[in-house]
């Protein structure tokens, strides 16, 4: 059931209108039945009242000379109003002398008294009017008349009115709504198509509508304009803001495009510089090889030592130069997606760093590892660099445990590798992917600092993250997620990791 | 100029040409070796053009190691007018080259190369490469006989 | 001895039953001369005397000529009563020329024979005549009582009270059970 509140305009206008119609026009019909009722029951007992009276007057003589018959025919009168149930004369001692019934024949009624002092008494039950008049004859009084009447005309004409009443009613309520309908295209119309146009424009988001005008200048009108200059503002806004995110689109396009160029420039440029590095390098070393062979017999330990750090630091040139290029070529091709077993390139991997790690007490746990769409070769070299990284960072343990499996971090699949060699502080960790820099010092662990940077760049080309988490004597747990990896885990572990923000 | 030429070394950096023939020598790859500095004096070599126009057609080398990046006329145009003309492209061609760019390969093989190597930037396994080269190519591979040059390819183009 | 005593009871008793009956005769039902009494001087109410000149004071007569039928019972009828503010007296006549005060007049039917000579008398002065005897109507008198049954009527000779210039008000006239209005 609606609230009265929830009703559209033009129906509160409509009930407004017929409730004041309805008040107004009640109001003054009531007062004028009221009236009427009052001033007609005020004539009604005065023409009783004279009735009464005359018949009271025709009747002293019957009174007097006992002539109840004389007194019937006066009272035989009452039956040219119709209204009039009863009418008896009463001599002045209260006993009845004739009677007048209009429907049947009845006995005489008994008399009610006059109070004291009164020439009349007279009340009105629901159904009759009751009087009785003394009756005077020369200032004597001779008797009584006492008439019964019923309300019958009183009530017919309440009916009249009542009907009246209805009827004008009805016709005012008719008019009433007429007139609403008049005021409502003046008023409740404008506000009415207002209101559409406002839900039209919030939900279909269109500004270019407008709402029309009413050509007045009421209150309405001027929420109208209002309106209106709203939807223009907002449009010419919409219009700026799409403008400016046209153009800042653009920008954006440029300088992705800028800065594209210039990463390719540069990995042309580290692509190439690596590339004409290492000609010289193999001559460096050709040549003092070529000294130690032909001359090394001449040369006393401390030649031969300088002979030897000159190779040390041409190799260590030469592993550089090789990661960077690496590096490079990872930058330079857009990954060859297909699907391939994570599973069997970590075991290929696995076999590659046998000869490495001859000799070492390595447990390895490889856990259950997904298929994945992914580069294989550029993978295998994530699980190179990973895997070697554990290797030599467990020199020092005994067993070194290196894990490789799969894990859920947030709801998103991952793979780990972790080991229990002697890990890294945190406090450091946003150096770990940079390239060149490493967190060990170089007598302890050798590397070149360009691994870890290969990796990140080889996961980020698949779409991935890469991050760690490590103690410092500990162990190191290096996590990344490939965006082609499902999000639930697969069977083998179900751990969630909390991510320390965001890491690579 | 003795015509019994064994390797024909096209490379035109002077270092690695000493480095190379240090390796080959040090290896007791007993070979007769000419070094072309250019793809032009290779090809001069190759077609007894200029030069070497007085050289004997009945001694073609065994190998020819061919560096790609050569001035003048480069490793691939020389690769490839080697292998399309009948008197010369029965000629084992290694090419030896620091590139490792899939393009060149990819040409490479389409032109008929016999193989393709990379120089490794270690000296050792440089050495060990070109000992292994020369080991293959001239002992363990039996070399084209004669009658190969005279009678032309089967198929025309390569 | 015995006898008296027993005489005596009887007669005490019939007296009793004898009193009671005349006093339940007098309560519900009025006489005759009780209704006739009421009526003699009601019907002063309706007649109009012409106009003579009278001192205020002067009451409303009522007499009687003849033997008394209604004795103490008119009395008893009349008073405190007044008409046209006077009070109502009775008088008894011996003969009509006393009727000089007298607005209604009683004629017993004692008079019955006497009847042409008072009325003669009256002739000029103007008073109402009423009595029970019979033909009093024919004989030239005004109004006469009559017994329908157990009910006191009377008729009323128009003529007769026009000729004294009495006037009857059609009240009285329209009880009346008959009217003459020729002489």
């Amino acid at each position: 059931m609606l609230k009265l509140r929830d009703y559209s305009i033009t129906k509160k206008l409509t009930w407004m209108n017929m409730l004041v119609s309805g008040a107004a026009l009640l109001l003054a019909c009531a007062a004028f039945v009221v009236y009427e009722l009052t001033t007609f029951r005020a004539a009604m007992l005065r023409n009783l009242s004279t009735q009464a009276q005359i018949v009271g007057a025709n009747s002293v003589s019957a009174l007097l000379f006992h002539d109840p018959q004389a007194a019937e025919n006066t009272l035989s009168a009452l039956r040219a109003a119709p209204a009039i149930l009863f009418g008896g004369v009463y001599a002045k001692d209260g006993r009845p002398l004739a009677m007048y019934w209009r429907d049947r024949g009845g006995p005489a009624l008994p008399l009610p008294a006059i109070p004291a002092g009164q020439m009349e008494t007279h009340w009105f039950t629901d159904q009759e009017l009751i009087l009785v008049r003394s009756i005077l004859f020369q200032d004597k009084l001779t008797g009584m008349v006492y008439i019964r009447s019923d309300l019958r005309e009183m009530t017919n004409r309440l009916t009249r009115y009542a009907s009246i009443v209805a009827g004008v009613f009805l016709v005012s309520l008719f008019a009433a709504l007429l007139v609403s309908s008049i005021f409502r295209r003046i008023a409740a119309q404008p506000i009415v198509r207002l209101a559409e146009i406002a839900r039209i424009v919030s939900r279909e988001k269109k500004y270019s509508v407008r709402a029309p005008a009413t050509g007045n200048r009421d209150e309405i009108a001027v929420l109208i304009d209002a309106f209106n200059e709203m939807l223009a503002q907002i449009q010419a806004r919409d219009g700026a803001l799409e403008t400016a995110r046209v153009e800042l689109e653009e920008r954006v396009q440029q300088r992705t495009a800028e800065l594209e160029a210039m990463n390719k420039e540069l990995e042309a440029f580290t692509y190439s510089v690596a590339h004409d590095l290492r000609a010289p390098l193999r001559h460096i070393q050709g040549f003092s090889d070529a000294l130690v062979e032909d001359y090394g017999p001449r040369l006393d330990a401390a030649g031969k030592g300088i002979l030897q750090e000159i190779a040390d630091s041409t190799q260590f040139m030469g592993r550089l130069i090789g990661d960077l290029l690496a590096l490079a070529h990872v930058g330079r091709q857009e990954p060859q997606l297909q699907l391939a077993g994570l599973h069997s390139l970590a075991q290929e991997v696995l076999r590659d760093l046998k000869h490495e790690t001859d000799g070492r007490n390595i447990e390895w746990r490889v856990g259950g590892l997904p298929f994945v769409d992914c580069d294989p070769g550029l993978m295998k070299q994530v699980f190179y660099n990973l895997l070697s990284n554990a290797a030599k960072y467990t020199r020092p343990r005994n067993p070194a445990i290196i894990e490789i499996g799969s894990t859920s971090v947030n709801g998103r699949g991952a793979i780990f590798v972790r080991d229990n060699g002697v890990g890294f502080n945190m406090k450091y960790s946003d150096k770990l992917f940079g390239v060149f820099q490493r967190l060990h010092r170089r007598e302890d662990f050798e590397g070149t600092g360009v691994g870890l940077a290969t990796v990140q760049r080889i996961i980020h080309k698949h779409g991935g993250q890469i991050w760690a988490e490590a103690e410092i004597e500990k162990g190191a747990t290096f996590f990344f997620t490939l965006e082609t990896l499902e999000t639930k885990a697969p069977q083998e572990e179900t751990r969630t990791f909390a991510l320390k923000g965001e890491h690579g | 100029m003795n015509d019994a030429v064994e390797i024909l070394l096209v490379e035109d950096d002077p270092r690695d040409v000493q480095l190379t023939l240090r390796a080959l020598q040090a290896e007791n790859v007993q070979n007769q070796i000419e070094v072309a500095r250019d793809g032009e004096e290779a090809l001069d070599f190759l077609f007894r053009r200029g030069i070497h126009s007085g050289r004997s057609p009945d001694h073609p080398p065994k190998l020819v190691l061919l560096d790609l990046k050569l001035p003048k006329v480069d490793g691939l145009q020389v690769l490839k007018e080697i292998k399309a003309s009948p008197e010369c492209h029965a000629i084992p061609v290694v090419i030896l080259t620091s590139s490792g760019e899939q393009r060149d390969l990819v040409e490479s093989y389409k032109l008929g190369v016999n193989s393709y190597i990379q120089k490794p930037v270690d000296i050792a396994q440089f050495r060990q490469t070109i000992k292994t080269l020369g080991l293959y190519w001239l002992v363990v591979n039996r070399p084209p006989p004669n009658k190969t040059f005279h009678e032309g390819p089967r198929e025309p183009g390569l | 001895m015995k006898d008296t005593s027993y005489h005596l009871t009887i007669a005490l008793v019939v007296c009793a039953v004898v009193g009671v009956e005349g006093l339940q005769a007098q309560d519900p039902k009025p006489t005759e001369y009780q209704v006739k009494a009421v009526y003699l001087y009601n019907f002063g109410r309706f007649v109009t005397w012409p106009v003579r000149a009278t001192a205020g004071d002067e009451p409303f007569g009522v007499c009687v000529l003849g033997q008394d039928p209604f004795g103490p019972i008119l009395d008893a009828a009349v008073a405190g009563e007044t008409i046209d503010r006077a009070h109502v007296v009775v008088r008894r006549l011996a003969k009509p020329q006393e009727a000089a005060s007298c607005r209604v007049l009683f004629i017993s039917s004692s008079q019955n024979d006497d009847l042409k000579e008072i009325l003669i008398a009256l002739d000029k002065q103007s008073v109402l005549t009423v009595s029970d005897m019979p033909q009093f109507v024919r004989r030239g008198g005004m109004i006469q009582f009559l017994l329908d049954g157990n009910r006191v009527r009377f008729e009323v000779n128009l003529a007769a009270a026009g000729r004294a210039g009495l006037n009857l008000s059609s009240e009285v006239l329209r009880l009346a059970t008959n009217v003459r209005r020729t002489p």
